[in-house]
């Protein structure tokens, strides 16, 4: 049987999943702090039927080779970093972050995750959560009665309550920054788990010179997600699908009418 | 991977027949034509399929004419004519650049120019334009199918933490400390990259030298070099081409050996 049939089927199957990532990035074009993927695909291997340097004759070698690829197959799915559009909201624990870090929450299961979902709230007992509750790491409490929050670029929370003027420090913000964000494992609700991809963190107050980024207040950073960038590559899947549908078509065209000779 | 039998030798069975001087032997040129534009599908095939391939760099089918190469003595001109098919001879890479796409990751390497990344794997030196690379539990750089990507001087790159930059001529730093030096080799002209799988070539040492002219852009890689619009001109080509060499096969069979068979006995 043709080995374009297999060929272009893995090609198929390749658009398939590059289509589901994209319906993934679309449906969280409006998700805060969101980090799109993006698939890559590798070659599988070669069919040597000339191997390119084979002796031709006892004087000569073949130039070029024939190597026949087999197909394509989806290798990797990295977490694209470039930063989303920020959008000012004025809500004193909305944070986003101006460069590369993470900010670090800790798990019900007392183990450390990393977000670029920066809208924070005060929980009953005054620390600074997640949404979903999660507390940020190191944890910062805020003292009942504040009236005003400021967070400065570089971490520092400080709060003033009410009756006195001076600003009262409670903590200061640190930041992670991976080796390569790109490995970091997507375990939904914002956030990321570090991987021996990823590499291991290195933590830092914002602002230095390890490209941490500065923490700016009251803003949000909306879904790196650019969807007219999503729209074509959606376009690219389809067309790519058909153009392998379409190998699969002349392959089978050939067979049948191989098969129809001598009748 | 492994190796069947090189075409010339195939179609020189394939040519027995005629050395007899059978009239049926234009069926066997057109079976060994068949063949050669199905393993031209194939191909194809392969191209269309790595579309979105990070860095693929597609395979162009070179046709070839049996006669002119297989040194055959062919004297009688009807004999020559009916035999002087084309085989595919071959598959040249084509070594022309793919589009560059930003990812902002800063271990994402696309390389402008002709060179290519060393990379170690199973105790071989491989070459890839496929700049995906990610960091080692153990700290070194490696290629998203984990194997370690080679330094100028052909060992490991240890790298440093915190925020990296790479610098068009491959040197590794971060935090303005220098951890290394990417080494980037170009093919020789003459010399060929042999294709490998998971986006690695493979090619003799004599055949690389330093790739000089190449500048690495961090934060980017490159798509696949094959372009879908001459892949399905050519598709289209080898479905006609195929569709002629089978009608050619239907006439010698029927047409001829009913003549031969049925006919000619009667006369």
């Amino acid at each position: 049987m043709l080995r374009a049939l297999y060929t272009a089927a893995s090609g198929m199957s390749a658009q398939e999943t590059n289509l589901d990532n994209v319906a993934n990035n679309l449906a969280n074009s409006s998700t805060t702090g969101f980090r799109k993927r993006r698939v890559q695909f590798e070659d599988m291997i070669y069919q040597n039927v000339v191997m390119p340097g084979a002796a031709a004759t006892q004087q000569t070698t073949f130039a070029a080779g024939l190597q026949i690829g087999l197909g394509t197959r989806t290798a990797t799915s990295e977490v694209v970093q470039l930063q989303g559009d920020f959008s000012a909201t004025g809500n004193p624990l909305d944070l986003t972050i101006q460069g590369n870090g993470f900010f670090q929450v800790t798990l019900p299961s007392g183990e450390t995750a990393y977000t670029r979902s920066g809208a924070f709230q005060v929980d009953a007992n005054g620390n600074v959560v997640t949404a979903d509750g999660n507390p940020l790491t190191p944890a910062i409490t805020i003292p009942t009665g504040a009236a005003s929050i400021t967070i400065g670029l570089d971490g520092t929370v400080s709060v003033t309550t009410a009756g006195q003027t001076a600003a009262q420090q409670v903590g200061t913000i640190q930041l992670a920054l991976f080796p390569n964000p790109g490995g970091l494992n997507s375990t939904g609700n914002n956030l990321f788990l570090a991987t021996t991809a990823s590499g291991d963190p290195v933590q830092g107050t914002p602002g230095g010179s390890e490209g941490l980024g500065t923490i700016e207040q009251g803003y949000l950073e909306q879904s790196n997600v650019d969807v007219v960038e999503e729209f074509v590559q959606m376009i690219a899947a389809q067309r790519s699908y058909e153009a392998n549908s379409r190998v699969v078509e002349a392959a089978d065209q050939m067979l049948q009418g191989l098969n129809q000779l001598g009748r | 991977m492994w190796q069947t039998q090189p075409v010339v030798e195939m179609a020189g069975r394939v040519l027995l027949p005629m050395r007899r001087k059978n009239l049926g032997s234009g069926y066997y040129a057109a079976c060994a034509g068949l063949r050669a534009q199905s393993q031209a599908l194939e191909l194809i095939a392969s191209n269309v399929a790595n579309i979105s391939t990070t860095a693929f760099r597609g395979q162009q089918p070179m046709f070839h004419s049996l006669l002119a190469s297989a040194g055959h003595q062919l004297t009688d001109p009807l004999n020559h004519a009916i035999n002087d098919f084309g085989v595919l001879e071959g598959s040249r890479t084509d070594l022309s650049a793919g589009n560059l796409e930003r990812t902002g990751n800063s271990l994402d390497l696309a390389i402008e120019g002709k060179g290519f990344f060393a990379i170690q794997t199973h105790g071989e030196t491989l070459y890839t334009r496929n700049g995906n690379f990610q960091v080692s539990p153990k700290g070194q750089l490696t290629t998203a199918a984990g194997d370690l990507v080679l330094g100028e001087q052909g060992l490991p790159i240890s790298m440093p933490s915190g925020d990296i930059s790479i610098s068009p001529d491959g040197t590794i730093s971060a935090s303005g400390a220098v951890a290394g030096k990417l080494k980037v080799v170009e093919f020789v002209p003459g010399s060929v990259p042999v294709a490998a799988g998971n986006s690695y070539y493979s090619g003799p040492a004599a055949g690389l030298r330093p790739a000089p002219d190449s500048s690495i852009r961090q934060g980017m890689l490159e798509s696949s070099n094959v372009n879908s619009v001459k892949a399905v001109v050519d598709m289209i080509a080898v479905q006609r081409h195929a569709e002629m060499l089978e009608r050619a096969m239907t006439v010698f069979e029927s047409n001829l050996d009913h003549i031969a068979a049925n006919d000619l006995p009667k006369v």
